[in-house]
């Protein structure tokens, strides 16, 4: 159980998360018919059962808490980013209808934060990995591994956005209790995502889909990606630390809730903000992502020929 | 959480599975979007739409006692999630004890939103309820959902109960087998079960894959014909919506 | 002309392990033959030979005198009925009407149809109603005669048989015997269970080791003990 409920989100949340989820879904859709062969389907059925089983699956972590699998990146790197969406995607789809795990409402945010930046994310974040590390078995092991505790981040990150511009919750507990949580799940998920790989890779290394092997050039960027993102990192982790409320100004400007932090102190003012506000940042999200997805595979990886 | 409770629908017959699947899937869709929607304080406007679902349930001729079942995992979860609004929204505090502080904000929203999910929740369940996964397959399609979603769910149903008696079956195996063993032991055999779970599903899936072969099987799942819309579905979706969306476009436009 | 000619059936498994040494055997219209062999014999991979699954590495399958290779294979396919081991893998959608349908519908039948066709077959093998269940709702024999309903419903010329009778009760047992006792096709009957053999069939080919050791009337082939015993199947056990 940890999909957003239904009644949390807001209207523009909820459009602007299921616009960008189908025009995901949509692209999805175009890239698996070039390549979807008859072989493939029993594939599509198992690994549908295996989310379903795994999702299923509560591991206790102790403490009286427990996490359960996403496993959104070992469907990305055995079916491959597209198909691995769609079929993330069924999943989220049958648990909100008939099992009322996530809102039905709240679908397009789900598809969105655990299809689309779960899978796709999670995906890109192992090929990345992949073009600095090398494609031998145990590094696409710990790949995969952290891949999939990066996707699970991005996850809970996500959520905790959407609930943020839905005026639900303020930014940072938002971020502090969703996000903190999936740090945990995110552990978990890294762990037996980098041992079921290890098992796939060993026994049935032909089901897993083909990374293209990075050229030189596109090494030396992914060094030079990942130096930079360790660099903003720091800066933005000083930055918000040292200035508490940077977040809640810069969505302020962008003309949305105005969230207060204080609990003492002025009247809260219901969810007020302008429609606007929250579509856009959605849509601004979803295109930086994109762009950033476009950007990493053109750069990143040489494009194999077709077996 | 058991996916068994998938085959058990109530098969009650009555004016709700009287209806189309696809139909009561877009109807279910409508309450719980329009539902979900509603702007926090429509308390009056919530109130409408509860007295539409509960209508959908007896009409369902639902006993109590199951929707009350289904309702209660889901219920504890939205439940807790909502109770962390109680703490988390700011504003005057009606009671706190040192920095934690319940504000009458926090109160309100937290009722609201509460109330708006388990309306919501109700609707779902109206649908699990009446409503078979072969049939729910069969509305999807209808839907014109992509082909790789239909498939995938298609073969994935009987996979995953094949897949899940295996699992159970190594599991018991496993619990014979070690009768001591502190946790590390039992995560090592729960990995070792998930990687043997899963190299017999592919095996499944492999044979399943030649069978489909040897019957003619070219890409894509062929199906029988669909039913047909009849008036009293068409009449169920085109009424239900009308009704959710007068209240919930009457509920934004008053604030 | 025979419905089925396999000739030096060869094969190897793609890591080099041979499975097949050389089978070649007929079967004509009408027949009914048991093919005899312990585990491992090679039994399952030569009937995976005869629609296609498996392509050999050396010889040839002829149905009804056309040879089976790629263009052939559709036609094939719907002339030889194969039924699994396991039922489970030739039941794997939500129900059991789509199950029997699919293979018509895949053959071009129209909907309506392929439903009556499946609804047909279903009330011929005892199955009236089963139509909306789920495979795991029902019991291993039904779960079998499901599965043979998906194979027949084709209406093939040749339906071929992998130890039908494996996990069932003594009831279940007779109940599917008595039906194909029943039935028309001609009969390829793969097992280790020579009661089955000797109920259903008038012909035995042995398999052992990858290859034909005999190829007799079966009630010659079940009198012949030391035979029987010498290649691995089941005699009487000594008390």
């Amino acid at each position: 159980m940890a999909h957003i409920p239904d009644g949390f989100l807001s209207v523009p949340v909820m459009a602007g998360s299921a616009t960008a989820s189908v025009a995901a879904l949509a692209l999805a859709v175009r890239r698996t018919r070039r390549h979807l062969e008859e072989r493939e389907a029993p594939v599509l059925g198992a690994a549908t059962a295996f989310v379903f089983a795994a999702q299923m699956l509560n591991f206790p972590l102790g403490a009286g808490t427990s996490a359960h699998l996403l496993g959104g990146v070992l469907v990305g790197v055995i079916l491959g980013p597209w198909a691995g969406m769609l079929v993330m995607f069924a999943v989220l789809l049958v648990q909100a209808l008939l099992f009322q795990d996530g809102g039905i409402g709240a679908l397009g945010a789900n598809t969105l934060n655990m299809a689309v930046f779960g899978v796709g994310g999670g995906v890109l974040v192992y090929r990345w990995l992949l073009a600095l590390l090398g494609v031998g078995l145990r590094r696409r092991v710990a790949a995969g591994a952290a891949a999939a505790f990066a996707s699970t981040m991005l996850v809970g990150i996500a959520a905790a956005v959407e609930l943020a511009l839905s005026g639900t919750v303020p930014i940072g507990p938002a971020l502090v209790a969703v996000g903190g949580g999936h740090v945990l799940m995110g552990v978990g998920e890294g762990v037996i995502t980098g041992a079921i790989l290890q098992m796939v890779l060993r026994g049935r290394p032909e089901l897993v889909s083909g990374v293209p092997e990075p050229s030189r050039s596109g090494r030396v960027l992914a060094w030079g990606f990942a130096v930079a993102a360790v660099v903003l990192a720091v800066v933005a982790g000083y930055g918000a630390s040292s200035r508490p409320d940077t977040l809640e100004r810069a969505i302020d400007r962008l003309g949305i809730a105005r969230l207060e932090t204080s609990y003492l102190t002025a009247p809260f003012s219901d969810y007020s903000a302008p429609v606007g506000g929250a579509w856009l940042a959605a849509l601004v999200g979803l295109v930086v992502v994109f762009v950033v997805a476009w950007v990493v595979s053109r750069l990143f990886l040489r494009r194999s020929p077709p077996p | 959480m058991s996916f068994r409770h998938l085959d058990q629908y109530a098969t009650v017959p009555s004016p709700m599975t009287r209806t189309l699947p696809t139909a009561r899937v877009l109807a279910v869709v409508v309450v719980a979007v329009g539902t979900a929607t509603l702007p926090l304080g429509a308390w009056r406007h919530l109130a409408v739409l509860a007295a539409i679902v509960v209508g959908l349930v007896a009409a369902a001729k639902l006993p109590a006692r199951a929707v009350v079942t289904r309702l209660a995992g889901p219920f504890v979860f939205i439940l807790l999630a909502s109770a962390a609004l109680l703490v988390l929204v700011p504003g005057e505090p009606l009671w706190h004890m040192g920095p934690v502080g319940i504000s009458k904000a926090g109160v309100e929203r937290f009722g609201f939103v509460l109330g708006r999910a388990s309306v919501a929740l109700t609707a779902a369940v109206i649908l699990v309820s009446t409503t078979s996964f072969p049939e729910l397959l069969h509305a999807l399609r209808q839907l014109r959902l992509p082909a790789v979603v239909i498939t995938a769910l298609g073969l994935g149903y009987r996979l995953l109960y094949l897949l899940v008696d295996e699992i159970e079956r190594l599991q018991r195996a496993a619990r014979s087998r070690n009768a001591a063993g502190g946790a590390a032991r039992r995560r090592h055999v729960l990995v070792g079960i998930g990687a043997s779970a899963m190299a017999r599903a592919f095996a499944r899936g492999e044979r399943t894959h030649s069978a489909m072969l040897a019957r003619g099987f070219a890409g894509d799942l062929p199906s029988l014909t669909p039913r047909h819309w009849d008036l009293r579905s068409s009449l169920l979706l085109v009424a239900l919506s009308g009704a959710v969306a007068a209240v919930t476009v009457a509920a934004h436009l008053e604030f | 002309m025979s419905l089925l000619d396999v000739a030096a059936l060869e094969f190897h498994y793609p890591d080099g392990t041979p499975a097949l040494a050389g089978v070649s055997f007929v079967v004509d219209r009408g027949e009914r033959v048991a093919l005899l062999g312990p585990t491992g014999s090679g039994k399952s991979t030569v009937l995976q030979h005869l629609n296609g699954l498996l392509v050999p590495t050396a010889g040839a399958v002829r149905i009804d005198g056309t040879l089976l290779g790629a263009e052939f294979l559709r036609e094939a396919r719907r002339m030889v009925g194969l039924v699994f081991q396991d039922p489970n893998d030739q039941l794997f959608l939500p129900t059991l009407i789509e199950d029997v349908a699919f293979g018509p519908l895949n053959d071009g039948v129209p909907a309506d149809a392929a439903r009556r066709r499946a609804e047909a077959i279903l009330e011929e093998l005892g199955l009236h109603g089963f139509g909306q269940r789920a495979a795991h709702h029902l019991s291993g024999g039904e779960r079998r005669l499901a599965a043979l309903a998906t194979v027949l419903v084709s209406r093939p010329a040749l339906l071929v048989l992998d130890e039908p009778t494996g996990d069932l009760d003594a009831r279940s047992r007779r109940r599917l015997v008595q039906l194909l006792q029943g039935r028309e096709e001609t009969l390829l009957v793969a097992t280790h269970d020579l009661e089955v053999a000797g109920a259903l069939c008038d012909r035995g080919i042995v398999l052992y080791d990858g290859a034909v050791v005999a190829d007799r009337p079966l009630r010659d082939l079940l009198a012949d003990l030391p035979f029987l015993e010498r290649h691995g199947l089941a005699a009487p056990l000594a008390r």
